[in-house]
């Protein structure tokens, strides 16, 4: 057995983590994997950095700012695997969503521009709404500034801090922010609290796109290809397992306990059967892939694909463009950081190596091959 | 019902001019933020009071953003594991108006301070351009004083492994003699030798025999 400390974030999308490790597909893999919590996207990213955590859940956008030079800790951090997509909703306080004064057969989602009559009124008064998220490199904040664009909301129309998500629902009970953007079992919480009404998923916002992955060092890759190949392998296999509803109920089950997220199932288990609860007393909405652990359009459901990553840059890109308006993407190899060749060897997946998008993947392929070599 | 109890965000802005102007002999003012109060003490100890001004908290979330407010600290340490460390390195990451008023310390040029940071669970956040000779040699007491008191923390906490496997054993010892008319050279003997067999460890034997005893003794 090979022993792994694998990082991973107390939130509802770590279920394949806690599967693969509570169901035994690590075991059958060959690893003895340990679990370490981790309490900010700081520590795993350190972590990952000084090798404390040999791999961990990572922000889907977090590989890409050490790629752009943003984060030096974040930097060669290679994703293979796509764990997770969608499971982020954006949650108001009771207060403004009464502000809102919206009409009573208003449907959800809520679209954007019915925040602007309020933050125009602000604004003659010198204020702000103050929504928060958790972490600048993230979807969730992406997500945010996505939908507040919907609305022709600019980012300094508004302030925007970043809270972790355990504090959140704290936060928007006292009233120090007026939303937050944030991932299971957080807005089912604040909405079972009655604290807040969920207006949106980050399905209404960006669909399926990935939102976390598996990462570790590139360093470590290279030490330790077979390892991360039967990771890949077990992880798939969770992912799998977590597909079919049935199953669902048993991974809340699974993730409520004290190690893990350590909160109840009444609100772990909605989002994973697919219900968006929005607000106290009323009737939930169906939101079928509100947690999704493999995608619904490639047949290899956990691989990167380079056009959704694209998309994903493109987001960041306009959230963080440096003050020369250079565009980072000529620099970048998506297909590195994102690497599906890794992906392919783990899991005996052979892609059509005509399109010339694949080309630099089997070239950095070869490349690790190399390096191993040698390593030795 | 939408009054903000603190400024926002900006208040780094206000920092930022603040420390521009900010003498060399002026004591740099540490912002300790720490739950645990001998690990807090310890640091409190060490650091030269003539030199620092520590201010010791213990708030989180949103208090503790208020806390910074308040206190304009040049360099905010804190517990590793702590969930407020987004929450306080990335302020400037998504506000334009503020240049780079967090760093973790040495973000770039000293990789190795990190790691040493990082494995003694301690975090240290330098707010604005304040002198990096003076940041270091706190950076360096904490770290030495952190380390120290991780590794008494992880000795005690072997010690007191080492006991209670201890005591487990000798309790099994006693059963054996006790039920199975051995002597304790025996029974020791017949607790490492089905370790050996099961390749388990002798703790873990006994434990697992006291758990049986425990059932058949009803």
């Amino acid at each position: 057995m090979s022993k792994l400390k694998l990082g991973f974030m107390p939130l509802t999308d770590c279920a394949p983590l806690v599967v693969a490790k509570e169901l035994g597909f690590f075991a059958q893999a060959g690893l003895d994997v340990s679990l370490e919590k981790q309490n900010s996207w700081a520590s795993m990213r350190d972590k990952l950095s000084v090798g404390a955590i040999d791999a961990g859940q990572v922000l889907a956008p977090m590989p890409l700012a050490g790629a752009m030079g943003l984060d030096a800790q974040c930097s060669d951090l290679i994703a293979p695997f796509v764990l997770s997509r969608n499971g982020n909703a954006i949650t108001l306080s009771n207060a403004l969503f009464a502000a809102l004064k919206l009409s009573g057969d208003t449907s959800l989602p809520l679209s954007a521009n019915q925040l602007l009559p309020l933050i125009d009124a602000y604004k003659t008064k010198g204020r702000k709404l103050r929504f928060a998220t958790v972490y600048p490199y993230s979807c969730h904040y992406l997500q945010l500034l996505s939908f507040l664009d919907s609305g022709s909301i600019k980012k300094d129309d508004v302030e925007i801090m970043i809270i972790s998500p355990q504090n959140m629902v704290l936060a928007l009970r006292s009233g120090d922010i007026d939303g937050f953007c944030v991932g299971g079992p957080y807005n089912a919480k604040a909405v079972r609290d009655g604290v807040g009404i969920t207006v949106a998923t980050s399905i209404d916002i960006w669909p399926d796109l990935p939102e976390k992955v598996l990462a570790f060092k590139k360093q470590w890759y290279l030490k330790h290809p077979d390892i991360a190949n039967a990771l890949i392998k077990a992880l798939q296999g969770a992912c799998r397992w977590l597909e079919p509803s049935a199953n669902r109920f048993e991974a809340a089950i699974l993730l409520s306990q004290k190690n893990y997220l350590n909160n109840p199932v009444d609100i772990i288990a909605p989002s994973l059967l697919g219900s968006c609860i929005t607000k106290i007393n009323a009737t939930p909405r169906t939101i079928p892939a509100y947690n999704r652990f493999t995608s619904s359009t490639e047949q290899n459901g956990n691989r990167p694909n380079k056009e959704e990553m694209l998309k994903i840059y493109r987001y960041f890109n306009a959230a963080f463009r440096s003050p020369n308006g250079t565009q980072w993407i000529e620099q970048l190899d998506l297909a590195e950081i994102y690497n599906t060749a890794i992906y392919d060897r783990a899991t005996d997946w052979r892609v059509n190596p005509t399109t010339s998008s694949n080309k630099s993947t089997l070239n950095f392929a070869s490349n690790v091959a190399s390096s191993m070599h040698q390593n030795g | 019902m939408f009054e903000y109890p603190y400024k926002g965000v900006t208040f780094l802005v206000s920092i930022m001019e603040k420390r521009q102007t900010l003498s060399i002999n002026n004591k740099l003012k540490v912002l300790l933020v720490e739950t645990d109060h001998h690990k807090a003490q310890v640091l409190e100890d060490a650091l030269q009071k003539s030199s620092y001004h520590i201010e010791r908290v213990s708030h989180y979330g949103m208090p503790l953003l208020k806390q910074v407010e308040q206190s304009e600290p040049d360099i905010i340490i804190i517990d590793m594991e702590s969930p407020d460390r987004d929450m306080l390195e990335s302020l400037n990451r998504i506000s334009n108006a503020v240049p780079k008023p967090v760093v973790m310390f040495s973000e770039k040029e000293d990789q190795s301070t990190i790691n040493q940071l990082v494995k003694s669970g301690v975090s240290a956040y330098v707010i604005g351009g304040i002198d990096k000779a003076r940041v270091k040699s706190i950076i360096d007491v904490a770290l030495a004083r952190f380390s120290e008191y991780q590794s008494l923390k992880n000795e005690l906490k072997l010690t007191k492994q080492k006991l209670s496997s201890q005591k487990h054993i000798e309790k099994a010892k006693l059963w054996l003699m006790q039920n199975r008319d051995m002597n304790e050279n025996d029974a020791y003997h017949f607790i490492r030798k089905t370790a050996m067999d099961n390749s388990q460890k002798v703790e873990d034997v006994a434990k697992n025999m006291l758990a049986m005893a425990a059932v058949f003794d009803g």
